[in-house]
C-alpha cells in the first residue's frame, strides 16, 4: 500500500498515490463505529524504511589516507569521497578555524587575546583546549538553546488578533539555555520537555520544561471553541511527532499518511496521549502557573489556603467595623458622602457614587483611627502570621505550561477530515503502529495526571527508539555544517531525504546512546575537533559541479550566520554587549514607522533602554505579529510552526537595514570608540585593531592601504563639508567620524557575516 | 537561452576555464562580467576580451525573450487559501439540482481522498458579462466589468490537496522546497528594465505570509540574485530607504565604494559562491532604491480619483487597495514580475473556506475586487495594459459539496479549478476547459499547472523548454518534465 520512493521519485510518488492512494481510505459509512477502518495496515516492507530499523553501530570503514583520520567521522566521510577517487579539502587556516569554532559554539567571535592565546599554543591539542573550554562558557547554551527554539516554534505572544503575551514563557527559554549549559543528557531533555509534570521527580524545572507544549500560537477568541481544542491538539502532534521522531504525523489527521505507514488511528491515539492536557486561563487571559515538585506544590496550596483564611478573617473584621462607623455618627465627614456611604453601592445615584470616590480615601483614615485595640491587635496578629507563611513556604517561580488536572481523561474520537464536529469511533491512546510491535500499556492511576506523556516519553526516549538519536544527532550535525546529513530534518519518513551518508549517522547514534550517554557536549566535542571540520571552503570545480550542494563533505560548506550571530557579534565587536543572563525578554530597537500600522504602537513595545537591548539576541522579545524588522529581514525563523532551518536571502532590503538601519550605525559608532580608546591613535594600528576584533585576522597589506586612503580621504571630505557649513570641526572629530563610517563598511563585510 | 549557448567561445583562456568550471549559465557569466571590472583577469586577457564584454552581462541586465511579444511584465494575485471554482469563475448551475445529495459518481475524488459528501450550489449569482457573457459571480462585481479581457481556465489540475506543498506548486513548479519560483525564473530569463528596483517584488498579506514564506519566492538553485525581494506587509513597505542622520551622500556613496572593493577582494577566493555575489549586488540596489524606491511607496502622488477607485482609503480594501497601486507603480518602472498575496495566517483569514465558504469568499472577495477592477482600469488607461500579464488564482480549488451535512463549509479540490490571466497576449472573454457537470473533475482540456506556467512563459516570449538551468546532471525548468502552452489562451 505504501510507496517508498526516494525524492527524486517524488513526482511519480505523488502522481502514483493520486491515483491509487487513495484506496487506504475509509468510508463514511464507518463514521459510527469502525475503527479498523482507519488503520493502515503496515507490511514488513513498511517497518524497514531505513529510519524505523534498529540502530546499528556500522564498522568504521578503512581508508587509503588513514593519516587524515582523526576520528570515526573522518573515517567514514573519507571513505565516501575515495569511494569517487575524491581528496577532502585541504585544512583551514588557523585563524579561520579558530573564529569558526567560537562562532559556531558561542555565537561570538574570539576576542583579540583569546587569539593570542592560540596562536602561541603550539600544542598539538591547541585547538582541543578551546573546544573544550567554549562548550565550558555560558554562551555555549545561549546560542544552542536559540537552535532549539526555531525547532519548538518558540515565541512569546500568541498571534492572532490580540496577539497577548504569554506569562512567564521566558522561563522556558531559560530552561533550555541552562539544559544546554549543564550537558543535561538529550533522552533526559525528552522526558522533562514530554512530561516533566509526571516524572517521579518532577520540580519546578521539569514543569517548566513542559511548557513546549504551550508554545505554539492560540486564537484567545476562537470562532469554534470544539474545532480549537482539536486543533490545538493537532499543533501538539505535529510539533512532538517532528521535533523529536522526525515524523510528519500531523499529515494523518484527515486520512492516512499518504507516504509514510501512519495511519489516522495512530494520529488520534496520540491525541489521546494529549488530551487530558488543559490551558489554565481566565477568559481570553491566559494564566501562568506555580512551578514545583508535588510535594512543593502541595505545602504551597496549603499555604495559599491558609492565607486566604487569614484575609477573609481580616476583611470579616474591617467590614464589621466599617459598618458600624459609618451608621453612628462619629464621623466628620459631610452628611451626603455619609449617606452615600450607607447607600449600597449599587443603588447609589450617580452624586452619590462621586462623594463616595472623592471621600473613600478620608472615610478610611478615620476608620483607623477609630479601629477598637481588640480589632487592632486582631488584625495585627493575623498579618503577622501570612508574614510568617510567607517566609515559611516561599513562592515558587511560575511557569508557562499546559497542565493535567485530572487523571481521568474525557474519551477520545478519531475525527472524520479532522473536524471536531465530525466525531468516529472512539479512540485509545497508543504509539505509531509501524514503530512498535505491540502497543505498551498506558497505566490507569487514581491520582495525580493520566502518566499517558510519561509513557509516552519513556518510549521516546529509550535507547531502542530508533529515531531519537538520530533525530537529534542529526540537528546537531546540521547545525555545525549548515546541512544535515539527512537534509529534511524534520522528516525521516518515505519522503524526506535519505541519509547521504547512513553509516555515519547510524554510526553517531549508536555512539551517543551508549558511548557519550545522551550528552550533547561529547557529541559537539566528537564532530568539532574532526579533521571533517577542520577542512577549509576551498572550492574544487570538478567536485563541485558533481555535488553543488556538498552533499559528500569534501570541503567546509559555505553558509551565513544567523542573525542572532550576527547581531550579537556587533555587540562583542563594539564592546558593547551585556553579559545578562535569563530573565524577561528586552525589547530591540523597533523603529517608528515599523509600528505605525498598529493600532496602538504604544501599547506593544516598550521603550528603548539602550543597555537592555544589548543583551544577546537569544533574549530578544518575539512577538507574532511584529517581528523586530531586523531579524524578521534577516531570516529569523517562522514561529508558527516547527523550523527545521532558516532561509537564508540576500535581499536589498537587508543591505537598507544593516548599512542605514539604527542598530548597525549605533554599533558602528561605539565599535570606533572602542578602537580609540584601545589603540594608539594612529590609524594603522586601528585598523589593525579592528581587523582583528571583527574578522579575526589582521588585514592584509592591501587592505591595509585601501582603509589608509579610506580614513584620509573621508577625514579630509567630512572637515571640507564641515568647512563649507561653517561648523568648526576639530582634527580629531574629524578622524573619528572617518572611523566610524570604517567601521560601519566592515559590519557590512561579506566576510563579516560569512565566516571563512 | 539554454545556458550552454554560451556566447564566449573565444579561446580566452582564463575566462573559458573558469566559466567551465562554473557549469556555464547567465550566472557565471555575470560573474566573469563581475570579475572582469574588478580587474580579476589580467588587463591583456581583458583587452583581448573586447570583442565580446556586450554578450556579458550583469545578473540583471535586460534580456532578449526567446521570440518577440508584448508582455513585459506579470502582476500575479495569489488568492492565498484556495477559492472555490463553483463559487468564482465556474457555473455549475445543476449543482441546484442535486442540491443535499450526496456525490455519487464512479470517481474516487476530493480531498485527501476523503469521500465526497453532500453537494452544494453556489452561495453566489452568476450572471453573463460583458459582450462576450463569460459568467461570473456576484461576489466580483468590478473584476467582472472587464469579463471580456479575461481569460479564465476552468480545468486546471495540481498534485496536491495541502496548502504547503500547494503554494510551494503553484509558485515553483514543484511540491518540494528548494526550486526556483516563476518570479526567479523570470528574472533570470529576461532580466529587468530598472536596475533601481527589485526585478522581483513579492508582497504578502498583513495577518501573515504563505506557509513555507521565503521558500515560495526563493531562487532555489538559481544564482540567489534572482530570489523575490518581500516588501513589509504592514504599515511602511520599505524600512532604512533614508542614508542615516549625519552621514552625507558622499560619505555614503564612498563607504558603499569601500564596502563593494573589500567584498570583490574576498569573493576571489571563493568566485563560485553565488550569495556572495548576490549580496555583493543587494548592497547596490540598495543605494539605488534610497532614491528610487521611496517614491514608488509614496502612494501619496496619486491623485484622489486613484486613490478612492483602489479604495484606499476604505477600511476592507485598504490593504490590497495599497498593494494594487504599488504593483502599477513598479511595473510601470520597469520591475519584471510582481506578487501580490490576499490571505495570510489563521485558516479564515485566508481563502480557506473549510466552515464558511459564503462569509469566507464574501471577505476575501471584498477585500481585492475593487483593487483588482481598479488596476485594470488603471492599466488600461496608462497603455500599460498591453504590456502586463495578470494571473489571478490560489493553489488550487475547492469541493463542489459541503464539509459536512448542512454546513456552508467547502474542502480542498485539486483536480478541477479555475484561475485567470489576462493582460498582454491573452485572449479574453473565453472560458477554456471544462470540469464535470458538478465542477469536481476538470473534464474537457484538463490542463496541470505545469501548462499555466508554460503559458505564462510564453506569454512574456520565453520557450519553458529553452528556459533552462543545468544543475546536478540535469537541465532544470519549472515544468519538469510537462508543461504545454494552453494555445487558445493566446490572442
Amino acid at each position: 500500500m505504501w510507496f517508498r520512493g526516494c525524492r527524486s521519485l517524488g513526482w511519480l510518488v505523488v502522481l502514483l498515490s493520486a491515483i491509487v492512494g487513495n484506496t487506504a481510505m475509509a468510508d463514511d459509512e464507518n463514521a459510527d463505529g469502525d475503527l479498523a477502518a482507519y488503520d493502515a495496515i503496515v507490511e514488513p516492507i513498511d517497518r524497514e524504511h531505513w529510519s524505523y530499523l534498529p540502530v546499528t553501530k556500522p564498522p568504521v570503514p578503512a581508508v587509503t589516507d588513514a593519516d587524515w583520520v582523526r576520528n570515526p567521522i573522518d573515517g567514514f566521510i573519507l571513505a565516501t569521497l575515495e569511494k569517487r577517487g575524491w581528496k577532502p579539502a585541504a585544512p583551514a587556516k588557523r585563524r579561520e578555524l579558530l573564529r569558526r569554532v567560537y562562532l559556531d559554539v558561542i555565537g561570538l567571535p574570539p576576542s583579540p587575546a583569546e587569539q593570542q592565546k592560540f596562536l602561541a599554543d603550539n600544542s598539538p591539542v591547541a585547538f582541543e583546549r578551546v573546544v573544550d573550554g567554549l562548550l565550558k562558557r555560558k554562551g555555549y547554551g545561549e546560542r544552542w538553546a536559540r537552535h532549539w527554539l526555531d525547532v519548538v516554534r518558540y515565541a512569546e505572544t500568541n498571534g492572532y488578533e490580540r496577539d497577548a503575551i504569554k506569562p512567564s514563557v521566558w522561563r522556558y527559554r531559560d530552561y533550555v539555555i541552562d539544559a544546554f549549559n549543564n550537558d543535561k543528557p538529550y533522552n533526559r531533555f525528552v522526558l522533562e520537555q514530554l512530561a516533566g509534570d509526571e516524572l517521579p521527580d518532577s520540580s519546578s524545572e521539569t514543569l517548566i520544561a513542559t511548557g513546549f507544549y504551550r508554545l505554539g500560537p492560540w486564537d484567545d477568541e476562537p470562532a469554534d471553541p470544539l474545532q480549537d481544542h482539536s486543533d490545538q491538539l493537532d499543533d501538539l502532534i505535529r510539533t512532538t511527532s517532528e521535533v523529536f521522531l522526525g515524523m510528519t504525523l500531523g499529515c494523518a489527521r484527515c486520512h492516512n499518511h499518504k507516504f509514510d505507514a501512519l495511519s489516522m488511528h495512530d494520529y488520534y491515539r496520540m491525541a489521546a496521549i494529549f488530551n487530558g492536557l488543559q490551558r489554565p486561563q481566565a477568559g481570553r487571559g491566559e494564566l501562568d502557573l506555580p512551578a514545583g515538585s508535588g510535594k512543593q506544590l502541595a505545602a504551597l496550596a496549603e499555604r495559599d489556603r491558609d492565607i486566604a483564611a487569614a484575609q477573609a478573617k481580616i476583611k470579616a473584621l474591617q467590614s464589621v467595623f466599617w459598618a458600624k462607623f459609618i451608621a453612628a455618627e462619629t464621623s466628620q465627614l459631610p452628611r451626603a458622602a455619609l449617606l452615600a456611604f450607607r447607600t449600597e453601592p449599587g443603588k447609589r445615584t450617580a452624586e452619590q457614587n462621586k462623594l463616595a470616590g472623592q471621600h473613600a480615601a478620608a472615610l478610611e483614615k478615620e476608620i483607623q483611627a477609630a479601629l477598637p485595640d481588640a480589632t487592632r491587635k486582631q488584625i495585627v496578629s493575623l498579618e503577622q502570621n501570612i508574614a510568617k507563611l510567607k517566609q515559611t513556604i516561599l513562592d515558587l517561580p511560575r511557569g508557562y505550561f499546559l497542565h493535567e488536572p485530572s487523571p481521568k481523561v474525557a474519551v477520545s474520537h478519531l475525527l472524520l477530515r479532522g473536524r471536531a464536529s465530525n466525531r468516529g469511533p472512539q479512540v485509545q491512546p497508543g504509539l505509531p503502529t509501524v514503530l512498535v510491535a505491540v502497543q505498551p500499556k498506558f497505566p490507569q492511576p487514581a491520582a495525580g495526571t493520566s502518566l499517558r506523556r510519561l509513557t509516552l516519553a519513556r518510549w521516546v526516549a529509550r535507547s531502542e527508539n530508533p529515531l531519537t538519536a538520530r533525530v537529534v544527532v542529526n540537528r546537531v550535525w546540521q547545525r555545525h555544517f549548515g546541512a544535515g546529513l539527512v537534509r529534511t530534518p524534520n522528516d525521516f519518513g518515505v519522503l524526506g531525504d535519505s541519509p547521504t551518508h547512513p553509516k555515519l549517522l547510524d554510526w553517531l547514534a549508536d555512539w551517543f546512546v551508549h558511548d557519550a550517554n545522551w550528552s550533547l557536549k561529547r557529541l559537539h566535542r566528537l564532530i568539532l575537533t574532526s579533521n571533517t571540520f577542520r577542512m577549509s571552503k576551498q572550492w574544487n570545480a570538478e567536485y563541485g559541479k558533481a555535488d553543488p550542494t556538498n552533499q559528500f563533505f569534501w570541503r567546509f560548506p559555505y553558509s551565513r550566520l544567523e542573525v542572532e550571530a550576527i547581531r550579537d557579534s556587533m555587540l562583542a565587536v563594539s564592546g558593547r554587549l551585556n553579559r545578562k543572563m535569563h530573565g524577561p525578554s528586552t525589547y530591540l530597537y523597533v523603529p517608528k514607522e515599523a509600528l505605525d500600522g498598529h493600532s496602538d504602537p504604544g501599547k506593544i513595545w516598550k521603550p528603548f533602554d539602550e543597555n537592555e537591548a544589548s543583551r544577546r539576541t537569544v533574549y530578544a522579545f518575539i512577538k507574532r505579529s511584529m517581528v523586530v524588522p531586523l531579524l524578521e529581514v534577516l531570516d529569523l525563523c517562522d514561529s508558527t510552526r516547527s523550523s527545521e532551518r532558516r532561509n537564508v536571502t540576500s535581499v536589498p532590503t537587508q543591505a537598507l537595514t544593516l548599512f542605514n538601519g539604527n542598530f548597525v550605525n549605533r554599533q558602528a559608532r561605539h565599535f570606533a570608540t572602542r578602537l580609540q580608546r584601545e589603540a594608539a591613535d594612529k590609524p594603522d594600528e586601528q585598523i589593525e585593531h579592528a581587523w582583528t576584533l571583527a574578522l579575526c585576522r589582521p588585514p592584509r597589506a592591501d587592505e591595509l592601504k585601501i582603509m589608509q586612503q579610506f580614513l584620509a580621504n573621508e577625514t579630509q571630505a567630512v572637515r571640507a563639508e564641515a568647512t563649507k557649513r561653517n561648523e568648526i570641526l576639530s582634527d580629531a572629530e574629524a578622524r573619528q567620524r572617518a572611523l566610524v563610517q570604517m567601521c560601519r563598511v566592515i559590519f557590512n563585510l561579506n566576510e563579516f557575516v560569512y565566516p571563512n | 537561452m539554454k545556458n550552454d549557448s554560451s556566447p564566449l567561445n573565444h579561446n580566452f583562456t582564463s575566462r573559458r576555464e573558469l566559466l567551465r568550471n562554473l557549469g556555464g549559465g547567465f550566472a557565471s557569466l555575470a560573474l566573469v562580467d563581475l570579475l572582469s571590472r574588478d580587474g580579476f583577469f589580467s588587463r591583456r586577457a581583458e583587452a583581448a576580451t573586447e570583442s565580446t564584454s556586450a554578450a556579458v552581462r550583469p545578473l540583471l541586465a535586460p534580456q532578449p525573450p526567446h521570440f518577440p511579444t508584448k508582455a513585459k511584465h506579470v502582476i500575479f494575485l495569489f488568492m492565498n487559501g484556495a477559492p472555490s471554482q463553483v463559487d468564482t469563475f465556474d457555473p455549475k448551475p445543476a449543482l441546484e439540482k442535486y442540491a443535499g445529495k450526496p456525490y455519487s459518481g464512479k470517481a474516487k475524488v476530493g480531498s485527501n481522498g476523503r469521500p465526497i459528501g453532500y453537494l452544494t450550489p453556489s452561495f453566489f449569482k452568476f450572471r453573463p458579462r460583458g459582450k462576450s457573457g463569460l459568467e461570473i459571480s456576484d461576489i466580483f462585481p468590478h473584476t467582472s466589468q472587464h469579463a471580456d479581457d479575461i481569460c479564465v481556465i476552468r480545468s486546471l489540475q495540481t498534485d496536491t490537496a495541502a496548502h504547503a506543498s500547494g503554494c510551494l506548486q503553484m509558485n515553483t513548479g514543484s511540491v518540494f522546497i528548494g526550486k526556483p519560483s516563476l518570479g526567479s525564473w523570470m528574472s533570470y530569463g529576461l532580466g529587468t528594465e530598472n536596475a533601481n528596483l527589485p526585478s522581483f517584488v513579492v508582497m504578502t498579506d498583513p495577518r501573515g505570509g504563505p506557509i513555507g514564506s521565503a521558500s515560495n519566492w526563493m531562487g532555489g538553485f538559481l544564482p540567489a540574485a534572482y530570489q523575490g525581494t518581500l516588501f513589509r506587509s504592514g504599515g511602511v513597505p520599505l524600512l532604512d530607504l533614508a542614508t542615516p542622520p549625519g552621514v552625507s551622500d558622499n560619505t555614503q556613496r564612498c563607504s558603499l565604494d569601500l564596502l563593494k572593493q573589500l567584498n570583490q577582494r574576498h569573493r576571489q577566493a571563493f568566485p563560485n559562491e553565488s550569495e556572495l555575489t548576490a549580496r555583493i549586488l543587494s548592497y547596490e540596489l540598495a543605494y539605488k532604491m534610497q532614491t528610487s524606491a521611496a517614491e514608488v511607496v509614496d502612494l501619496d502622488r496619486e491623485d484622489r480619483q486613484t486613490r478612492d477607485a483602489y479604495g484606499i482609503d476604505e477600511k476592507l480594501t485598504s490593504d490590497f487597495g495599497r498593494k494594487c497601486l504599488i504593483a502599477r507603480r513598479l511595473i510601470e518602472r520597469g520591475v519584471r514580475f510582481v506578487q501580490l498575496y490576499s490571505g495570510g495566517g489563521h485558516i479564515e483569514d485566508t481563502w480557506d473556506g473549510h466552515t464558511n465558504c459564503r462569509s469566507n469568499h464574501k471577505l476575501h472577495a471584498g477585500e481585492t475586487d475593487k483593487p483588482i477592477g481598479a488596476l485594470i482600469s488603471d492599466l488600461k488607461r496608462s497603455g500599460l495594459w498591453d504590456e502586463t500579464v495578470i494571473v489571478w488564482g490560489g493553489e488550487f480549488g475547492r469541493t463542489p459539496t459541503s464539509e459536512g451535512v448542512g454546513k456552508p463549509g467547502r474542502d480542498h479540490n485539486w483536480r478541477g479549478f479555475s484561475m485567470w490571466l489576462a493582460g498582454a497576449g491573452v485572449k479574453g472573454g473565453q472560458a477554456i476547459g471544462a470540469t464535470d457537470e458538478l465542477g469536481f473533475l476538470a473534464v474537457e482540456e484538463p490542463h496541470h499547472i505545469s501548462d499555466l506556467h508554460a503559458t505564462i512563459l510564453h506569454l512574456m516570449g520565453l520557450d519553458h523548454e529553452l528556459l533552462t538551468y543545468f544543475y546536478r546532471g540535469l537541465e532544470e525548468r519549472i515544468t519538469g518534465v510537462r508543461g504545454q502552452v494552453i494555445q487558445k489562451a493566446l490572442a
